[in-house]
């Protein structure tokens, strides 16, 4: 009888060690950069596509994940230190340096140009009609071939906060438009700027959008993300469940 | 020597596996010829539905998510005159989608009512939806394209296949096929649809008497530039009007 009871002891032992492994899931520190409309911080956060994307996808791969609303400089330091393990979104290069970054994109940046709505133009291929124009640019984002071999007259603006004074200008007509490496994060519906600036792009130059990934994320890790995430992308593409969204 | 017997089998297998290639070869063209069907749709939607792309405060969910799709599909059974294709292929899921997420791209111009004429028209949508698969990677390409001298947008011009073909069909227009091509030095299929002009075309490409900006003007105020800001080419009904070219690579294909 005892040799029964002690069979059932162990057998409920296991059962329970094994329940505990199965429900294990594994923290994940995210911090996230503010993007409209993809991540936007004048919105509820949990709102976010993208946090809603990211979330629906790590946490049947076995994750708790915690996300952190960063500013861009102090998300760079905090995933350099390994404070966070992703951040997202980002481009695979951050002020000159490379970003490890998980290989498939989250989705394409098109960059372009705002004017003011009374000079929109909305077909930039149509370069004649750049002739002339004075278009500032910030002096860190790679002009697009389309705008260096127009005639218009580039301003280089320099320093940190150049895009936002780059638009400021534009709305005083300092410039004819602004260069803009992703015109979607400013010419949406939910930002006060809509009313008075209108965006078009550079269609055929896109510059892929990525989840960087910390350099203290042990490689088994990195490998479960990876495949969450190429599985997630193979059953519904971040830019399609975007677009697709009531 | 080979025995009669052997030959026979040698026959047969021969025989079975030209009729496979065949029926391969068969499915493929029924993929490609199903993607440029839809694609020109698409393309014919966006015609039809200018005003509402343009027009103010206006209900515009017709262009958005699985409405566009819908319309997309209806406008298919009327042009064709059949069925739309079924969904039996990854190629033609990832072209709907990335249909959808073209307009989607475009909803803050779309919905811009301080913005007129939005640009948003046949020829660039179509870009559009040629840049959006590039940006994929998934060994599918669509273009709407022309002879090289004549490209509007430098980055739609014509490659070296789709010259020689041009150069080919030009004065005879027919489907042009080809299953030993090669894209991004891979093995692919190549298709090349030409398309007839047609008055719409004209509107931009045509002479300024097409010109709609010229509509209720006298002959001396008429303009030469479109509504998209290019120079009228002065082209006619009887010039070619260009094609829609499409290449998957042999393992995409294959693969889905």
């Amino acid at each position: 009888m005892s040799v029964i009871n002690t069979m059932i002891k162990i057998f409920c032992l296991l059962i329970l060690v094994l329940s505990s492994l199965v429900a294990k899931t594994q923290p994940l520190n995210i911090g996230l950069i503010d993007y409209p409309p993809h991540i936007d911080f004048d919105d509820d956060i949990e709102q976010s596509p993208l946090y809603q994307y990211i979330n629906n996808m790590l946490a049947p791969a076995g994750f708790t994940v915690t996300f952190m609303k960063l500013p861009r400089e102090r998300a760079l330091l905090e995933l350099t230190k390994g404070n966070i393990d992703l951040l997202l979104p980002t481009t695979t290069t951050i002020d000159n340096k490379t970003m490890k970054v998980l290989p498939s994109p989250l989705f394409h940046s098109v960059p372009g140009l705002c004017f003011k709505k009374e000079n929109f133009i909305p077909i930039l291929s149509a370069t004649h009609r750049l002739a002339n124009l004075t278009i500032g640019a910030p002096v860190n984002s790679p002009l697009v071939p389309a705008l260096t071999d127009s005639s218009a007259k580039i301003v280089l603006i320099k320093g940190r906060n150049a895009i936002n004074r780059g638009l400021e200008m534009t709305q005083r007509a300092r410039f004819d438009a602004f260069y803009h490496p992703s015109p979607h994060k400013v010419y949406h519906r939910n930002n006060p700027l809509y009313k008075e600036l209108a965006c078009s792009y550079f269609h055929g130059y896109a510059t892929p959008i990525h989840i960087a990934v910390s350099n203290a994320l042990p490689i088994s890790t990195f490998n479960l993300i990876n495949t969450a995430f190429d599985k997630a992308l193979l059953d519904k593409s971040y830019e399609y469940y975007f677009a697709s969204r009531e | 020597m080979v025995y009669p017997k052997k030959r026979w089998v040698l026959l047969i297998l021969y025989l079975v596996m030209s009729f496979q290639a065949a029926a391969e070869n068969i499915k493929m063209k029924a993929v490609i010829n199903d993607i440029t069907k839809i694609y020109m749709s698409s393309m014919t939607y966006i015609f039809l539905n200018q005003a509402l792309i343009n027009q103010q405060a206006k209900d515009k969910t017709n262009l958005f998510s699985q409405k566009f799709i819908d319309n997309i599909k209806l406008t298919y059974r009327a042009k064709y005159n059949e069925e739309f294709p079924k969904d039996n292929h990854f190629a033609k899921k990832i072209l709907l989608q990335a249909m959808v997420e073209v307009m989607e791209d475009n909803k803050a111009l779309i919905y811009d009512d301080d913005i007129g004429f939005k640009g948003i028209i046949p020829a660039t949508y179509a870009f559009q939806i040629s840049a959006k698969l590039a940006t994929k990677g998934i060994g599918l390409k669509i273009r709407f394209t022309r002879t090289a001298e004549s490209i509007r947008n430098k980055l739609n011009s014509p490659d070296v296949w789709e010259k020689s073909i041009m150069q080919e069909i030009i004065n005879a227009p027919q489907i042009y096929y080809d299953e030993n091509a090669l894209l991004n030095g891979k093995p692919a299929i190549r298709q090349f649809t030409p398309l007839p002009m047609t008055p719409v075309c004209l509107t931009c490409h045509g002479t300024p008497a097409d010109n709609p900006l010229n509509a209720n003007k006298n002959k001396p105020q008429w303009t030469d530039i479109d509504i998209s800001g290019f120079k009228m080419e002065n082209w006619t009904i009887n010039d070619f009007g260009g094609g829609v070219s499409i290449s998957i690579e042999k393992s995409f294909l294959e693969q889905h």
